[in-house]
């Protein structure tokens, strides 16, 4: 938490901040993020897939847990979300209560568990009397209720999706209050969050996240509602490209995750994989099968694909034989196969942005309408404001969102835009970390938590006693 | 490696094994504070330690003794008195201060603040709020002001039939919340019309046909409510500056006006990429053509000052400038001042420039003109020459206008073509090069007269009182100042033709008068005077036919023709040199005792009437004398007396000539 400063002046004044040790809390389809407010990366990020363990004694008892090291393939093992992903917001409210508390309360404040710190006798010594004797009475006042408001020292700050509704953000703010006993929550919305974290209170956010890819207009620090554009072109309908391109590939490459494979031998580009397999001894559930296939192709969308710069489209003739005789970049799945990939990396992603060159798909959810590439999105998002704010929104797009870093993404954005609005100032914000561009909402969250100015705008446990959950709709607009 | 050791290596007896453990001893206790290179310092000294390695290190004690005790820091609560409730109470770090240490209240106070945060609802903990620190930040909080209205002024002066006082109210209340942020505002308004209590939280209701109020719709009725109110408290005539002008700009919204302007910036934004870069190169035309404006205003400006000069000087006192000479004075004035100024060349913008400085050179002059010069013609005799001065100035002001269109389709040249026939009737005429600026045509006449010196001049003009030709244009068009262009290089070819033949006249007196001389010397009868002047014509002829060469080429030298038949001319001075030494003191005398020979014209002149004079008595002999002088005095003095003494040789003839008609 805060650090004790050496300075006699306490330098947060200079720039608006007043550290009251809040908790952000940031939910989407692929990850959780949790930390605490004023740092500048969450503490603890975990997948939001979850394993839930049959219980073979009990009847129809099953266990949790949480964290890829608990994920691997073990029998009676299912992996399961618990947000929604078409939606990315809670689906399961039970399982995020649990997944949440794991999070905040186990993995940020491990010492709940062990001895307080004030009575550890590690801070022992030469404090004055009075203190000591202060701090005792608050400890006991405290160990008093601790099993119930177990977050009772925390302002919480929790993020959703610009288009979560009313009955969800009540359920959030009953949970954070009854259940954790929260001195003070807030709602905030991850485009707001975005736009913070890139140092803007009006921004035009293109959040390319894992399930979904939302483009929002926020103005002076609030979404405009009725400029929320969200399609599902996203991490997963990149994976799901991927495999369409795996699978129509002359030989067809088979995606097999390494807990598959007992042994490999390196072999030539394009040649078979001769690697062992591994033989378990159980049944595995499918849903683990696809979640380690999905890191797999995680890996490679991280490795290979990259988006065509532009200008125009990667269908415009010439394009792709440019891009043969560019070097390509090889590939070795976990069994050893491996290959050189040139023109297919780019044509996965071209769906983003020309719904003619996506591949074919075996759900027709997959499928994206021209309304749903990425420069549509921005145009029907920008159609929805007042006129007189589109300029500003151009000049002040940020781009977040985990699925925006792959290669040549920004350039190519950059191009539709300018093709777009041609004589219109574009201008794009996207950070240049890797960390702050997946945890954009997360930075914001924590950023917006640490302010002095902010303090007046949680809503207080006392508030909410007051007036029920239904304060939450009131308060954050 | 110790000496020791050594001593332990070969066996060598060390001194005395009673010392040595606590040698050991001692250097190992030593040791122990050494590291690194001064450890290996000392062991090169052996047993005997060196005194260079330092003894103490006090840095290590020094690090807590001189150091001040640690700052505390304490977990202190505050509270926000820009919140709503007054119940939250924060905590966050901050240094302890001494004058809370020694307080007994402050444990108190501190678990008052715990224990409220630990049970809020709590309220019998009554927190202290004197004694909680208030965030430094709560001053940040503003809130924007709305305008209140009871029913009864709703009734009275807001109501509206498009708007219902529900609706206006659900309005005023959706501008508090969102600040007045106008976007939001009409993002989030979501009225629906009141159907039992429908409540502002829209997301979950459904929506009974909601009224689609647009943001100008918004705007313009909260202005309008907001106006009316503000008047309501403060009638407009008490209002301030500050309040009045709030006031007339809420009045004045226009909806309208502001849906068109939106309308506008969205086909703006809608524009085709090429729409947009012809734009933009359009946009750089205008700041192009403005930025020329100004350059041109500002030259304009200056032209202006500079023709303004003079005519402040005329409504002072118009005489001076209504002689022909006053009027040249003042064009001499005004082309001194042109050079003076050093002004930057107006070629650039000649095409505009032109006609605006004809404009006001003719605006002034021409209305009050015909009246001056009638006032003039009938007034003084020397208004024939003022008149035409007006008229020149006139004429060339209406001619530099038809002048204007020629240099445009210069510039432009898709304009018409003109036929000769119409070049003419509109007075259009093309010009390789001109001149800067306006000239006055009449210039051109002038130019001729005033590079000729002033003999010469004058002898042109005696020409052109002859021929019936005013000096002076009356009407100075272009046809009119060709013609008297013609005329003027005619006549001068006419003087110097003139001037030859005068010339060979007195040398074949001279040679007839020496031959008489010769002839009375020895006794001769002058008989065969017939026959010498015919050799005396050939070889007349012949000389002739040199000077006309020399002349012609003179001619193309220009102005040095009268120094080059000067030099024609010394030929026979030098052949007679005896006699003509003999003969000047004689006739020099004769001359001095009438008039001083000078060099200016007008004396020459005089001298020529003097001579005509003389010329009744001396006869032949006179004539010849004078021009043996003439001839002599070029060798002694410059080149310029001699081409005086040429002009005024001509100009005898001249005078002559005046006496015969």
């Amino acid at each position: 938490m805060a650090q004790p400063l050496t300075t006699a002046s306490v330098p947060t004044d200079i720039y608006g901040g007043d550290e009251v040790s809040a908790l952000v809390l940031d939910a989407g389809y692929c990850q959780t993020r949790a930390g605490f407010a004023g740092e500048d990366v969450p503490k603890s990020v975990l997948p939001s897939f979850y394993g839930a363990i049959k219980d073979t004694n009990a009847a129809s008892g099953s266990r949790n847990v949480f964290g890829d090291d608990f994920i691997y393939a073990r029998p009676d093992f299912e992996v399961k979300n618990y947000m929604s992903r078409t939606e990315s917001v809670v689906e399961d409210w039970d399982t995020a209560v649990q997944m949440w508390e794991a999070m905040l309360l186990d993995r940020l404040q491990p010492e709940r568990r062990q001895t307080q710190p004030s009575k550890n006798g590690l801070n022992d010594g030469a404090d004055g009397e009075g203190d000591v004797s202060m701090e005792d009475a608050a400890v006991s006042a405290e160990n008093a209720e601790n099993a119930e408001k177990p977050l009772a020292e925390s302002p919480l700050l929790m993020t959703e999706a610009p288009w979560n509704q009313g009955k969800a953000r009540e359920k959030a703010i009953e949970i954070a209050m009854e259940n954790w006993g929260c001195p003070a929550f807030w709602l905030s919305r991850t485009p707001v969050c975005a736009a913070f974290a890139a140092g803007k209170a009006s921004a035009l956010v293109v959040d390319v996240g894992g399930a979904n890819t939302s483009v929002t207009a926020v103005h002076d620090g609030m979404i405009l509602k009725r400029s929320i554009q969200k399609s599902h072109v996203g991490g997963i309908w990149l994976s799901n490209q991927i495999r369409s391109m795996f699978d129509s590939s002359d030989p067809k490459i088979e995606v097999r995750p390494s807990y598959m494979i007992e042994s490999k031998v390196p072999v030539d580009a394009g040649a078979p994989s001769q690697a062992i397999l591994r033989k378990l001894n159980f049944d595995l559930h499918p849903s683990y099968r696809a979640y380690e296939d999905e890191r797999l192709l995680t890996e490679y969308k991280e490795s290979v694909v990259e988006v065509w710069r532009g200008p125009g489209r990667y269908s415009n003739p010439g394009n792709e034989d440019l891009v043969k005789t560019q070097p390509g970049r090889i590939f070795e799945m976990p069994d050893g196969s491996n290959q050189m990939w040139r023109e297919q990396r780019f044509r996965v992603s071209e769906g983003m942005w020309d719904e003619t060159a996506q591949l074919p798909t075996t759900s027709e959810e997959e499928r994206i309408t021209k309304a749903q590439t990425v420069p549509e999105l921005i145009r029907a998002c920008l159609n929805a404001v007042d006129v007189d704010l589109r300029p500003n929104l151009l000049g002040n797009i940020v781009v977040t969102g985990g699925t925006s870093l792959l290669n040549g993404f920004n350039d190519r954005l950059n191009n539709e835009l300018m093709t777009m609005y041609p004589g219109m100032r574009v201008k794009l914000h996207a950070a240049g970390l890797t960390t702050e561009r997946r945890f954009g909402a997360w930075i914001g969250g924590s950023i917006l938590a640490s302010l002095g100015t902010f303090h007046q705008m949680w809503i207080s446990k006392k508030e909410y006693d007051e007036n029920g959950a239904g304060i939450v709709e009131k308060r954050c607009k | 490696m110790a000496s020791h050791d050594v001593r332990d290596m070969l066996n060598l007896p060390s001194e005395g094994g009673g010392s040595r453990p606590t040698k050991k001893q001692k250097t190992s206790i030593a040791r122990q504070n050494l590291k690194g290179l001064a450890r290996e310092v000392q062991n090169l000294g052996g047993d005997n330690p060196i005194a260079i390695v330092p003894e103490i290190s006090s840095f290590k004690r020094r690090r807590f003794g001189s150091r001040k005790p640690a700052a505390r820091w304490e977990m202190r609560p505050f509270r926000n008195s820009a919140r709503g409730d007054e119940s939250l109470i924060l905590r966050h770090w901050r240094r302890k201060t001494d004058v809370q240490q020694p307080a007994a209240p402050q444990p108190e106070q501190q678990q008052n603040g715990e224990s409220n945060e630990d049970k809020m609802d709590a309220d019998n903990g009554e927190p202290k709020p004197d004694e909680l620190e208030d965030s430094s930040f709560a001053k940040f909080n503003v809130k924007v002001d709305v305008p209140q209205y009871s029913e009864d002024q709703y009734n009275s002066t807001l109501a509206n039939n498009d708007w219902t006082k529900d609706e206006t109210d659900y309005l005023m209340e959706v501008v508090r919340d969102y600040d007045l942020r106008w976007p939001i505002i009409w993002d989030r308004y979501e009225y629906q019309a009141k159907d039992g209590d429908a409540s502002t939280d829209s997301s979950t209701a459904v929506v009974p046909a909601r009224k689609n109020r647009t943001l100008e719709d918004l705007k313009a009725r909260y202005y309008e409510v907001a106006a009316k109110m503000m008047a309501v408290q403060r009638p407009v005539q008490y209002m301030n500056q500050a309040e009045f002008s709030l006031h007339e700009i809420m009045v004045n919204f226009k909806p309208e006006d502001e849906t068109r302007r939106k309308k506008f910036a969205e086909a703006q934004m809608g524009r085709s990429k090429e729409e947009a870069r012809e734009e933009e190169s359009l946009l750089l035309e205008v700041r192009r053509i403005l930025a020329r404006t100004e350059k041109f205003n500002q030259e304009r400006r200056e032209l202006y000052s500079r023709l303004d000069y003079p005519t402040t000087e005329t409504t002072q006192d118009l005489s001076t400038f209504k002689t022909s000479n006053g009027l040249h004075t003042l064009l001499q004035n005004l082309m001194t001042a042109d050079k003076s100024k050093k002004r930057k060349p107006l070629m650039g913008t000649d095409g505009q420039s032109t006609p605006v400085t004809a404009g006001p050179s003719a605006q002034p002059g021409s209305t009050p003109l015909v009246e001056q010069r009638r006032e003039s013609i009938a007034a003084s005799a020397s208004g024939n020459g003022h008149g035409h001065g007006r008229h020149d100035s006139t004429a060339s002001a209406t001619d530099a206008r038809p002048e204007k269109p020629t240099k445009k389709g210069a510039q432009a040249p898709e304009r018409k073509k003109l036929s000769e026939q119409e070049e003419l009737t509109y007075g259009v005429s093309t010009h390789d090069r001109l001149p800067s600026g306006p000239t006055f045509r009449y210039d051109r006449i002038n130019k001729i007269l005033t590079t000729k010196s002033n003999a010469q001049h004058a002898r042109i003009t005696n020409t052109l009182n002859e021929l019936d030709v005013p000096a002076r244009l009356t009407m100075p068009t272009k046809a009119v100042v060709d013609q008297m262009e013609h005329l003027l290089v005619n006549i001068q070819t006419l003087l110097d033709l003139k001037k030859l033949s005068d010339k060979f006249d007195a040398e074949i007196k001279l040679e007839k008068a020496k031959k008489a001389e010769k002839d009375k010397a020895a006794g001769i009868v002058p008989q065969p005077a017939a026959a010498e002047p015919a050799t005396k014509g050939g070889t007349n002829g012949e000389t002739a036919k040199e000077n006309g060469a020399a002349n012609k080429d003179a001619k193309k030298a220009g102005g040095d023709a009268t120094s080059s038949s000067a030099a024609t001319t010394e030929k026979p001075a030098a052949g007679e040199g005896v006699n003509g030494e003999k003969e000047a003191p004689t006739k020099g005398d004769e001359k001095a005792s009438t008039e001083k020979p000078t060099d200016d014209s007008t004396g020459a002149d005089d001298k020529a009437a003097a001579k005509e004079a003389k010329d009744d008595t001396n006869g032949v002999k006179q004539e010849t004398g004078t021009g043996e002088e003439k001839e002599e005095r070029p060798s002694s003095s410059g080149g310029q007396k001699r081409s005086a003494s040429v002009l005024s040789s001509v100009s005898d003839k001249s005078a002559k000539r005046q006496k015969k008609q």
